[in-house]
């Protein structure tokens, strides 16, 4: 109970901050849309607009308002007049996606690979799979996605390498409509996960030689049980618990991987959102999906330490 | 004339000296431990493999007029007649990119961006790091309290939108890209020393200066910081990686400063020029160096942090 009132705190502090930043840091909003020779008339009319005519804290409690409501404000560089709440719907439901999706197989992969490698300490599988995975955990993502999109580009002509459906998709009957979907999603997630698979494999990794070497796994190994049940039943429920705290770190990281992948891809989700709002100078927009990816990642937090709660008893929320 | 000649000679030699005995002391004790991690160093595979990646970029940004074959590669005034995107030839080494620049010429300035960023972002982040978290574990009380409540907010808040706004409103420059990497990446830092402070902080020698009358700052100074350093040292290796690969994703967002030769620059010129499909050796030249670097710089935190906090698990 503690632990949510805190995240509520939390995701206001995020909403102040927020606030804040947009209205501290050189380069506001009122001046990014006034045009050069406006006439008094017009910049009162469009602070009137962007509701920028009131005083801060107002301005603040209207600001709360709005975001509680879902409405966020009007954006800048989309049709002029549109609110960010109805812009940004169907880009968070498809970055939620693109997260999850590659979160839950990250955490399977990477879970299994660090695994395979710890139980084959120092043999060729894991020389070969700590190597690999340096490289990787080395690697922007983008810098991959790029490496992928070269591969695929050159080597596999006509598979789809941007946005998330074909363009004769309308089409399609509702089976290959979704195949359509999956071939789309293949590359950019493959791209995204590559990095967080190396991450948690080199953490599962570390965290089961820690525990390997610990006296009850020789107990285990004593009173006769197969060398697999030592691994499955003893090592790994052990092994998993600082796992799960760094996948809770890592949350963030694939959002931010995520970003750099629907750029490259085109795939129109939050981080191509924020992309298109840095470009466009749309602050309201930039400042919306900020706080959207903010509180994203706190509440994938506490789902995280929720997990950690339930994998081990002795911790209180 | 029986005196020995020597004995007023050392005297009169330490009188003179401008270094006092104790210095001198220090000084041994110093090059002592480090000859001893350097031993320990050298045989650590990863750490002298990044080692000699990061002397060879090194030596790339310091003698890169000399290294590149075609001087002031971003200049339009001498790429002019270049051939655009023209493969790898003798002429030019990793060919060249839409607009006929040399990308071999533009990866070995690039360095000199890449590193002047991971280091000097990482500086700034350190100190702030550091300052923070010195004043809390030190102080502890109200001062603890409020300072890591700003850090946790900062660590939930997830890092690259959070870079990404503050170089929208801050504007694109490459002192900008600096700041705004230093100050989104302390909080890592303030929390590993606000543990080893509070450690350090109830050993007896602390206590023992504190009964002889030593104030907060002598204490910091001299007692604590020194225990603190081994630890911040591996942890700045560490961050340069980060600050690096930082840079190259902002550059990439285009949020760089474009008129900076940078790794980041070119790999986003690159796709915006299609170049995936076309021009394969425009990503490789910065794309394998980016990842070398940051590699390098890995490698080394990670044999460092080895030797120097043998009993502490990085993560």
């Amino acid at each position: 109970m503690r632990r949510i009132l805190y995240v509520l705190l939390t995701i206001f502090l995020i909403l102040t901050f927020n606030y804040l930043l947009f209205r501290v840091m050189p380069g506001d909003v009122a001046r990014m849309v006034i045009p050069r020779h406006a006439t008094p008339q017009t910049i009162a009319a469009l602070h009137a607009y962007y509701g920028l005519d009131k005083d801060p804290i107002s301005q603040y409690v209207i600001y709360l308002k709005q975001t509680l409501t879902g409405e966020f404000g009007k954006s800048i560089s989309f049709r002029t007049g549109s609110t960010v709440g109805d812009i940004i719907g169907p880009y968070l439901t498809k970055t939620l996606f693109l997260v999850g999706t590659g979160t839950v197989i990250s955490i399977f992969v990477g879970v299994i690979l660090g695994r395979e490698t710890a139980w084959r300490r120092g043999k060729v599988l894991d020389k070969v799979g700590s190597a690999f995975f340096i490289t990787f955990y080395c690697m922007p993502t983008f810098l991959f996605a790029l490496v992928m999109l070269t591969i695929v580009a050159n080597y596999v002509p006509g598979w789809p390498i941007s946005h998330e459906t074909s363009d004769t998709y309308d089409s399609l009957d509702p089976i290959g409509k979704v195949l359509d979907r999956i071939q789309h999603l293949l590359v950019p997630v493959f791209a995204l996960v590559i990095e967080t698979i190396a991450t948690f494999s080199i953490i599962t990794r570390s965290a089961l030689i820690d525990v390997l070497t610990e006296d009850y796994m020789l107990t285990a190994v004593a009173k006769g049980l197969r060398p697999r049940n030592v691994l499955k039943k003893h090592a790994m429920p052990n092994a998993l618990l600082p796992v799960v705290t760094v996948v809770a770190m890592n949350v963030g990281w694939i959002l931010s991987g995520s970003i750099m992948i629907e750029v490259i891809f085109g795939y129109q989700g939050l981080g191509w959102l924020t992309y298109e709002a840095v470009l466009g100078l749309d602050y309201p927009l930039l400042q919306t999906a900020f706080m959207l990816e903010a509180v994203a990642v706190v509440i994938a937090n506490l789902i995280a330490d929720i997990a950690l709660f339930k994998l081990d008893p002795r911790l209180k929320l | 004339m029986t005196v020995p000649m020597t004995k007023p000679l050392t005297r009169a030699r330490t009188r003179n000296m401008l270094l006092s005995k104790t210095q001198v002391e220090r000084v041994k004790l110093l090059a002592r431990r480090g000859r001893s991690i350097w031993s320990d160093y050298r045989r650590n595979l990863g750490g002298m493999t990044g080692l000699i990646i990061l002397m060879f970029f090194l030596v790339m940004a310091v003698f890169a007029p000399l290294l590149a074959t075609h001087a002031e590669p971003n200049n339009q005034v001498l790429w002019g007649d270049n051939p655009k995107f023209a493969p790898p030839s003798s002429r030019f080494l990793f060919g060249t990119d839409s607009l006929g620049r040399d990308v071999y010429s533009l990866t070995v300035f690039g360095s000199r961006a890449s590193l002047v960023v991971g280091i000097v972002a990482s500086l700034i982040s350190i100190i702030l790091g550091t300052a923070v978290g010195l004043i809390a574990g030190y102080f502890g009380k109200i001062s603890d309290e409020i300072l890591m409540r700003t850090t946790d907010f900062f660590l939930v808040i997830p890092w690259f939108p959070l870079m990404i706004v503050f170089a929208t409103l801050l504007g694109k420059s490459f002192t900008n890209v600096i700041i705004v990497i230093g100050i989104t990446s302390w909080p890592s830092t303030a929390r590993i020393v606000r543990a080893q402070v509070l450690t350090v902080k109830e050993k007896g020698f602390v206590e023992r200066a504190r009964a002889i009358g030593s104030g907060s700052g002598h204490l910091i100074a001299r007692h604590i910081l020194p225990n603190v350093v081994p630890l911040i040292f591996a942890n700045t290796i560490l961050l340069i990686a980060n600050s690096i690969f930082s840079e190259s994703f902002l550059d990439f967002f285009g949020l760089g400063d474009i008129r900076v030769v940078s790794w980041g620059t070119m790999l986003e010129e690159a796709y915006d020029a299609g170049a995936f499909s076309r021009a394969w050796w425009w990503i490789a030249g910065p794309g394998i160096s980016i990842v070398a670097l940051i590699m390098a710089f890995y490698m080394i935190g990670d044999a460092l942090d080895e030797i120097l906090n043998p009993r502490l698990r990085r993560r």
